[in-house]
């Protein structure tokens, strides 16, 4: 099949390469049109969002003033935080051209004179490889006020990178913004929606690099083309990042609704030494995984996988064998979201730290199951109640790994414990846990 | 008008109202650390989370805008859980400090923690350590363990004072507030943040460890730090001032005042220079002598000089009803010489609350001004005069600040100067009597603002002609349950009275007696001679003040 975002042909990333093989083309027919046909051909299309959430992109730009008032600002969104997922970098090295005629393309739906591509400071030889590409555009004149001549055209727009420092928060697009403004990280209590009120108060639109780089092939080929793509509710390709226990890992770019074991089994090249699957999570860590016993079936496209119980989010495939000890695997995704927690809050601040503290407690073979059922809790405390969608990154996971994989979290627990308490503010030096097993010490008095 | 329901009641609302704004108006609480009514909004907390028909998950009350025919639960099921779950998550941190904090009592949380909290603890594993006692500023004190994140001192440092001094650094349940390096939280209205923070997070150093807040009695007066006159709660132990809060008043101060208003505006009232009882002067020494003695000399003295020689110098650290009575005095004795001394210092003002005039009654010293035919008004000329030796008897209304020195100067010249005061400065050396004027705080009385608001001050401090349970002040609990052996009711009781009471039986003793028996009755003689002051009473003024003045008062409105 075709391959919309990484196709197969050698030295892409060089600009005549991909100008000998159509490239601004796209572009060029689309400055010729009025934005709101751009915007349009895209809602037709079908386009969903590549960065998580999967909301239909062309009806987020239809969301910005048709009447510009103030400056319209585009954010693209390459962050790419979420542990599990690495596709952007692969389009940052190997397609950089297509993203920036998208880019064109995007700013000229909106309206939007100033670009800012967002990318995680870790990325600095993937950043410096973009940087090349976007000084090279400037000097053929795809970007910049050259533009108007290249393109004759009125509209023109400026592109500028901007470095992450490290915050997996900030791939949260009003965080993202927060940080773009020079502010602390944290996500902004919605409404007002970036569309009215975005970066420094002004109309903003937020999409992820993958999103934008669909577009210049949408305009050129048509929205009918991209919808007939894959699943009819998700049309396109996505870039699957496939690791963990695959022989295999790496990013494939498949139709949506693929099946995710045609994923793993026949382009991942299966599990190392033929072994089972315990468990799998489809789209990053912060989704919920899927019992390895249960894929059958299952179609790697937004609507197959909320049916599935999980979500696409960002393609991010973990495949995990049988071997795998899932309390280590929960502790570890844990402690990512407890350390990256912005802290603004307060379930997520506080609830994040404890289910670590719970978790490697379970560890340290001083858990009881009644302490399984306290993290669902917990998680279905923060669930749903958070300024940002952290919250429910953090809680999915330990959630929906303790209630569909109880049976081995069982085993980890025991049935009686004895916990001492080192806040000894907090209690008596041992507390008595309310469950009827837990003993105290016999040495010391409470 | 759009309509909103809120827990079955159809209410009103304006356009671009928040849910927890219309509730709150219309007296339904909603929990909320985060929100504050003169702050942004943060959203930070999750305690206002309400149950919002047609929103799939429950909606903050602070942020969601009020739309019409939107029905809000406050007391659902799933809200009480939510809630409980927030307090929860909000107190597996928090340290259990309430018995060394002195937040406890008045503390938001810990109020929470009994009527939204499930009271026990699924908690486990240590808590979360952080800075403890950490100094923010010279008058400011954090503890980042009992801190909540709440963003209200961020937020008033950069919205209301305009000076954004702190910020969170760290991050998840590392976070906690700080200055910017090599700064400190020095703001002149820094102290604000220790009445919003919810928690025992940030302590005034001024008032930390002086007390209990229930071991206190606590009385609405004003500020008499400036003429702004903030509305202010003062808090009482043993009979000494512990501290001043800001009480709300939406015309005067919002929620706030400066922390020189709160910090420096009443130790005076107890300090070891505090005139206790009456002086007189003998062999060029004051001697305490007795209210009889003192006043029957001074009516004897003040007799024997022609009205050319007298002067008065009245007050604006007086209230209303001292300079009125102050004034009937001169009228009876036809002084020459009426003024009263200004404390302004240009340019000392801010745009928030601090005014340039330094005392909080001068609008109403100089409405209540005595101005007969021929008297002279000129404070200059007065002391000219003086120096001059044409003015001979000179009788002083409380100042709280010392005089210029060429006025005490003259001062030396006088053949007589009476002087009321609260405390002995350089001005009562030069005195012949000193009476013991009541403070601020023990007294009633009213101040006119600078604004033209006229605003009551009680009596929160008992003194020996004002017990603190027959004339009715504020009783803490341990006033109201003690016994008279307990410490906290053998606080020092100074022998000192109003100064219209201190006049009014100096008219006694000049043989023409005012016939005033309470301070409401002087302000209810003045409005019978004043028309800016209508027909006002003690009831009337209230809580928050009454506006007596829209304009600059005419010459026709003084005495």
């Amino acid at each position: 099949m075709e391959k919309i975002i990484l196709p197969d042909i050698p030295d892409l990333n060089k600009l005549d390469v991909y100008i000998a093989n159509g490239g601004f083309q796209a572009a060029k027919k689309a400055l010729q049109m009025e934005p709101s046909e751009v915007i349009d051909i895209v809602k037709k299309s079908s386009l969903r969002g590549r960065g998580g959430a999967g909301f239909f992109t062309g009806l987020k730009w239809s969301f910005m003033p048709k009447v510009k008032t103030k400056p319209h600002y585009l954010c693209v969104n390459g962050d790419e935080s979420e542990p599990g997922s690495f596709k952007d970098r692969q389009i940052f090295e190997k397609n950089p051209h297509q993203l920036i005629e998208g880019i064109i393309i995007a700013a000229h739906a909106i309206q939007a004179q100033t670009v800012y591509i967002y990318i995680r400071g870790e990325y600095y030889r993937w950043i410096q490889m973009l940087q090349a590409a976007l000084d090279e555009n400037y000097e053929r004149g795809h970007l910049g006020e050259k533009m108007k001549q290249t393109f004759n055209t009125d509209f023109y727009c400026d592109v500028y990178i901007h470095r992450g420092a490290g915050a997996y928060i900030c791939g949260e697009e009003s965080a993202l913004m927060n940080s773009i403004e020079g502010k602390r990280g944290y996500p902004r209590v919605k409404p007002p929606f970036p569309a009215q009120n975005g970066l420094w108060g002004n109309p903003t639109t937020i999409n992820n690099v993958e999103t934008i780089t669909n577009v210049p092939k949408i305009i050129a080929n048509g929205w009918e083309w991209f919808a007939s793509i894959g699943a009819p509710k998700h049309p396109g390709t996505l870039l699957f990042g496939v690791s963990g226990h695959v022989n295999k890992p790496g990013v494939y770019e498949l139709p949506t609704g693929t099946l995710l074991t045609d994923i793993i089994y026949n382009y991942a090249g299966g599990v190392p030494g033929n072994k089972k699957i315990k468990c799998v999570i489809p789209g990053g860590s912060s989704m919920p995984p899927l019992r390895g016993d249960q894929l059958e079936g299952i179609k790697m496209d937004a609507d197959s996988l909320r049916e599935a119980g999980s979500a696409i989010g960002t393609g991010g495939i973990m495949v995990m064998d049988e071997d795998t000890n899932l309390l280590d695997v929960l502790v570890r995704i844990s402690h990512f979201y407890h350390h990256e927690s912005c802290g603004q809050c307060t379930p997520c601040r506080e609830g994040t730290g404890w289910m670590e503290k719970i978790l490697r407690r379970i560890q340290s073979g001083q858990g009881t199951s009644k302490d399984l059922d306290l993290l669902v809790d917990v998680a279905s405390n923060i669930e749903g109640r958070t300024v940002c969608a952290l919250g429910d990154a953090a809680a999915w996971p330990v959630k929906f790994m303790i209630t569909r994989f109880r049976d081995e979290f069982e085993k980890y627990v025991k049935k009686e414990v004895v916990i001492p308490v080192k806040n000894k503010i907090h209690s008596m030096k041992y507390t008595t846990y309310s469950v009827e097993n837990i003993k105290l010490p016999e040495s010391t008095k409470p | 008008m759009p309509k909103i329901t809120i827990d079955g009641k159809e209410l009103e609302f304006k356009e671009g109202q928040t849910v927890i704004e219309v509730a709150s108006e219309n007296g339904i609480y909603i929990p909320h650390f985060c929100w504050h009514p003169e702050l942004s909004i943060s959203g930070n907390c999750r305690m206002c989370l309400t149950e919002i028909e047609k929103i799939p998950k429950l909606a903050i009350a602070c942020s969601t805008y009020a739309t019409d025919g939107m029905v809000v639960k406050t007391q659902s099921e799933s809200v009480v859980k939510a809630r409980e779950a927030v307090m929860e998550f909000i107190l597996i941190n928090h340290p259990l400090d309430c018995p060394i904090c002195d937040e406890a009592g008045e503390c938001k949380l810990q109020d929470y923690a009994f009527r939204y909290s499930r009271g026990e603890s699924r908690m486990l594993e240590e808590k979360q350590h952080k800075p403890k006692r950490v100094p923010l500023g010279p008058r400011v004190m954090y503890d980042a363990e009992r801190c909540i994140m709440c963003s209200r001192c961020i937020r008033f440092a950069d919205e209301v004072a305009k000076n954004p001094q702190l910020t969170f650094i760290q991050r998840g349940d590392r976070t906690f507030v700080s200055v910017f390096p090599d700064e400190e939280f020095d703001d002149p209205y820094s102290m604000n943040t220790v009445d919003i923070c919810p928690v025992g997070a940030l302590t005034s150093r001024d008032f930390r460890f002086k007390s209990r807040v229930w071991e206190m009695s606590n009385t609405p007066s004003v500020c008499i730090g400036c003429s702004r006159g903030c509305n202010v709660n003062v808090w009482v132990r043993d009979n000494v001032i512990q501290r001043l809060t800001p009480r709300e008043n939406p015309d005067v101060n919002k929620y706030w005042m400066c922390d020189f208003g709160r910090t420096k505006t009443f130790k005076f009232v107890n300090a070891e220079t505090r005139v206790d009882g009456p002086f007189i002067k003998e062999n060029n020494e004051l001697v305490k002598s007795n209210w009889e003695e003192a006043l029957n000399l001074t009516a004897k003295r003040l007799k024997k000089f022609k009205p050319d020689e007298t002067a008065f110098v009245a007050s604006a650290f007086a209230t209303v009803e001292d300079n009125h009575s102050f004034a009937l005095l001169a009228k009876l004795l036809n002084a020459k010489y009426y003024s009263y001394f200004s404390y302004v210092i240009p340019g000392s003002g801010d745009d928030i609350l601090i005014t340039e005039d330094k005392a909080p009654n001068a609008l109403g010293a100089e409405l209540v001004k005595f101005k007969a035919n021929g008297v002279s008004n000129d404070l200059d000329e007065i002391f000219e005069k003086i120096k001059l030796g044409e003015i001979k008897a000179v009788y002083i209304l409380e100042q709280a600040h010392d005089f210029d020195s060429y006025m005490l100067d003259a001062l030396a010249k006088a053949e007589f100067v009476a002087v009321h005061a609260t405390n002995f400065n350089r001005l009562t050396e030069f005195a012949d009597v000193v009476f013991p004027a009541s403070s601020f705080a023990e007294k009633h009385g009213s101040f006119l603002n600078v604004d033209g608001i006229l605003q009551r001050i009680k009596p929160a401090v008992a003194t020996v002609e004002l017990d603190r349970a027959l004339d009715g002040l504020a009783q803490s609990r341990w006033d109201k349950f003690g016994t008279k052996f307990d410490r906290w009711a053998q606080g020092k009781k100074y022998d000192a009275e109003p100064s219209w009471k201190i006049i009014s039986a100096l008219a006694a003793k000049l043989g023409k007696p005012f016939n005033f028996s309470t301070s409401e009755e002087v302000l209810i003689d003045l409005t019978s001679k004043n028309s800016a002051f209508r027909n006002l009473d003690y009831n009337e003024i209230g809580g928050t003040g009454i506006k007596i003045i829209e304009r600059k008062f005419s010459e026709e409105e003084k005495i």
